[in-house]
């Protein structure tokens, strides 16, 4: 067992690789076997991931170096900086890796009924698992240039997902504006990776995080690597390609996709704090961050009242909600040089708590109700919210998961989404109080959509149209309630969830003594 | 109690919430216990009533989407008109974005980096 | 300073071929022409990779009967060499969807081929 938790970094990202080559001739054979694999492999991947969650709340940083006699071997004798492919996972990535396997387990499960009725299924679960693959990696990397290459790995095989059904036009479309924007941005951090190495000529994050020093070339290198990242994770005005991508994809996708949003996200901070350390322009980045999230909330919140299509409407929701996130953690950037406000009771840690605690409470609902649109899609075979209405008589687990999905979206106390909300706009309030305002008017403005959404599908006599619908297929209500009890769970135990994953998380963030860099250099000179 | 959290910003327990919200819903049975029972189906006693008015039928009933909130759109529609002006659809606008704003954050920090 | 333009020559073409890129990406409405321009743009991009480890002078990185004097750096190699693979399966995938949008549209415009907007 020991053994299992000191390789599971790399055995987390090897399972489902393999189970994703193994699944193109199991499935010929059988499917029931090939369903067998999938689930089994997602499910024993997510048993590891809890099992080094807890080795690392226990034992700090967890490092391994891949092709060194002990995983712990990150700088060889007589060499000067670490050589080797190191994998590094603190507090930070192993929160996104538990979101992840949660996540990916539950799409896994909704699919094996959204897509029963497609052809190339076992094509379908390959690109799942490759583009899970692609997600571990980019959270568990502590080397730059693995960063791109899992990068490229999620871009592709999402790109190929969304584009699936290739019946319609839509999904092509959106497909081909996905990994468009994936290619630019992806070739963009290659050229600030090549601007960093050139400076340096090292590629590990721990090792140049001890070198840098803010020259103009690492300010153009900056500025790229976090535009890249932030267009690949919604931000306004770069979210324009989102709606089209994601709302066409099948639903199980859509619900990663919003995560691999997530971990792109979790990238660019991964630059701003861990890359850069003390050594940027904390307010200048810092307001740039709030000022992009500010305009997020607002424009993805009032561009979502105006849409009929359902998956849009939830996209457009998405990137409103990816927003909070961006100025919890932009508010604890910007004041990431006084050390006090980011100390245990400052502001700045628990605005960062804040908007990590909302990534997580995010993860649970987001898909959750990306699932719910999913539903609908399979059961009126639209979706248009114009053609439907008073499908509440028929499909009765569906209309309860939405109304959780609609409160904790709006942050209804006492569902999760209050917790993190309150979070962030206590704190973000003591930084400057537009933040909290506009904030606020934002959940008002949720509420609104939501409540117009409920109506158009849900309430009201049961039309003609729809009289012969039924309840969804069991795998996706079983899927939705895994997510649902995960939502459950943090609403009933905030301060548990808080205290065991969000405050290492910040904590990992923030660094004060370089745990990070001490984890793969051995010692601060 | 490992479920309060310790903002120390507010007091707020969810256990303690949940137990009102089923005290409340208890109070509700109860009301609604004290309903008619009686009443026959399939009469015009379980038909809709519009002060005697003809009740269409219930695909024109139903509000859709598109209508709800009209006074919203139409008091903000300065502001839609603004922001749906980028909303293309067009993929070389969506590149254009991504050139102007990597462009402008280059310069702010350009500019910062200088004048510290 | 005009010493160093021969020197400087590499990444001159890299920003001028990553420059015209941004430029088809941008202008033109012909999506195989966009999907050339990402190609152009994954070109500059390796070039510049490639440029970044040359020592003035130096020979191949190998070690066996390696000749005396200075060596080029081998990482921006194996990076450019990642790199490409990469790039081809992109650009393979962008050719398939380009072909499934010209089936169902009639068009390779970009925006007469375009269903979604707002």
């Amino acid at each position: 067992m020991a053994a299992l938790i000191t390789h599971s970094p790399i055995l987390i990202i090897a399972i489902p690789l393999f189970a994703a080559f193994l699944t193109l001739p199991i499935g010929m054979a059988s499917k029931k076997a090939r369903n067998a694999l999938v689930i089994v492999s997602l499910a024993f991947v997510a048993f590891l991931v809890f099992a080094l969650a807890r080795d690392i709340s226990i034992n700090g940083i967890h490092v391994y170096t891949l092709g060194a006699t002990s995983p712990d071997l990150t700088i060889p004798t007589g060499v000067m900086v670490p050589v080797r492919i190191i994998l590094e996972v603190d507090g930070m990535s192993i929160l996104m890796a538990i979101i992840w396997s949660i996540v990916a387990l539950a799409a896994a499960i909704f699919s094996l009924s959204h897509i029963a009725s497609e052809t190339g299924q076992n094509r379908f679960y390959t690109l799942l698992l490759l583009m899970v693959t692609g997600g571990f990696g980019m959270m568990f990397t502590g080397d730059l240039f693995n960063l791109f290459v899992f990068l490229e790995i999620t871009s592709i095989s999402g790109a190929a997902l969304i584009a699936f059904r290739t019946r319609s036009a839509d999904t092509q479309e959106g497909g081909f504006k996905y990994i468009v924007v994936s290619a630019i941005a992806s070739l963009m951090v290659l050229f600030a990776i090549g601007l960093l190495y050139g400076q340096y000529n090292l590629l590990n994050i721990g090792a140049l995080a001890q070198v840098i020093q803010y020259t103009t070339s690492d300010m153009i290198a900056l500025a790229l690597l976090i535009i890249a990242f932030t267009i690949k994770a919604g931000m306004v005005p770069l979210h324009l390609w989102l709606p089209d991508a994601y709302s066409v994809a099948p639903a199980s996708i859509t619900g990663m996709l919003l995560i691999t949003s997530h971990t792109c996200m979790y990238a660019a901070f991964r630059v701003c704090f861990t890359l850069y350390g003390g050594m940027l322009d904390t307010p200048v980045v810092g307001w740039i961050i709030i000022a992009f999230g500010l305009l997020s909330m607002f424009v993805g919140v009032t561009m979502a009242l105006r849409q009929k299509d359902v998956m849009r409407f939830m996209s457009y929701h998405a990137i409103s909600q990816l927003g909070y996130m961006w100025v919890g953690i932009g508010v604890g950037l910007a004041v990431l040089g006084n050390a006090e406000l980011v100390g245990i009771g400052g502001y700045g840690r628990d605005a960062m708590s804040g908007g990590i605690f909302h990534i997580l409470n995010d993860a649970m609902y987001m898909p959750l109700l990306f699932f719910i649109g999913g539903a609908l899609f399979q059961c009126t075979g639209t979706r248009d919210l114009t053609k439907m209405g008073g499908l509440a008589h028929k499909l009765k687990w569906t209309t309860m998961l939405f109304i959780i999905g609609t409160l904790c979206i709006s942050g209804i106390p006492p569902l999760n989404g209050f917790s993190s909300k309150i979070l962030i706009y206590e704190s973000v309030y003591q930084f400057h109080p537009i933040l909290a305002i506009t904030g606020i008017i934002v959940s008002i403005l949720i509420l609104a959509s939501f409540a117009k959404a409920f109506h158009s599908a849900f309430m009201g006599a049961e039309l003609p149209g729809y009289k012969a619908v039924k309840e969804v297929p069991r795998s996706m209500i079983i899927a939705m309630v895994i997510l649902a009890a995960g939502i459950v769970f943090i609403t009933l135990f905030p301060s548990l969830i808080v205290d065991w994953t969000i405050h290492p998380a910040a904590d990992a963030l923030i660094d004060p003594e370089g745990a990070y860099i001490t984890a793969v250099t051995g010692a601060i000179p | 109690m490992t479920s309060i959290p310790e903002f120390g910003y507010a007091f707020w327990n969810p256990i303690v919430l949940i137990i009102v919200f089923i005290v409340v819903m208890i109070v509700v049975y109860f009301f609604r216990r004290r309903g008619q029972e009686k009443y026959k189906k399939d009469t015009d006693q379980t038909q809709i009533f519009l002060c005697g008015e003809e009740v269409p039928e219930a695909e024109q009933r139903h509000i859709r989407v598109g209508n709800i909130y009209w006074g919203f759109f139409e008091t903000l529609k300065e502001y839609y008109k603004q922001v749906l002006r980028p909303h293309t659809g067009i993929i070389n606008d969506y590149v254009l974005w991504f050139v102007a704003v990597t462009a402008i954050i280059a310069i702010i920090l350009l500019i910062a980096g200088i004048a510290k | 300073m005009m010493e160093y333009i021969p020197l400087n020559f590499p990444f001159l073409a890299a920003a001028l071929l990553v420059g015209v890129s941004f430029y088809i990406i941008i202008f033109k409405r012909n999506l195989i022409k966009l999907i050339m321009g990402i190609a152009m743009m994954a070109s500059g991009v390796n070039l510049f990779l490639v440029a970044l480890g040359y020592r003035a002078g130096g020979g191949a990185p190998i070690y066996t009967d390696a000749p005396p004097g200075p060596m080029v750096l081998p990482v921006p190699q194996a990076l450019t060499l990642t790199s490409i693979v990469i790039n081809v399966a992109v650009l393979a995938l962008m050719l398939t969807i380009v072909i499934r949008i010209y089936r169902h549209t009639k068009s390779l415009d970009s925006e007469k081929s375009r269903r979604m907007k707002g």
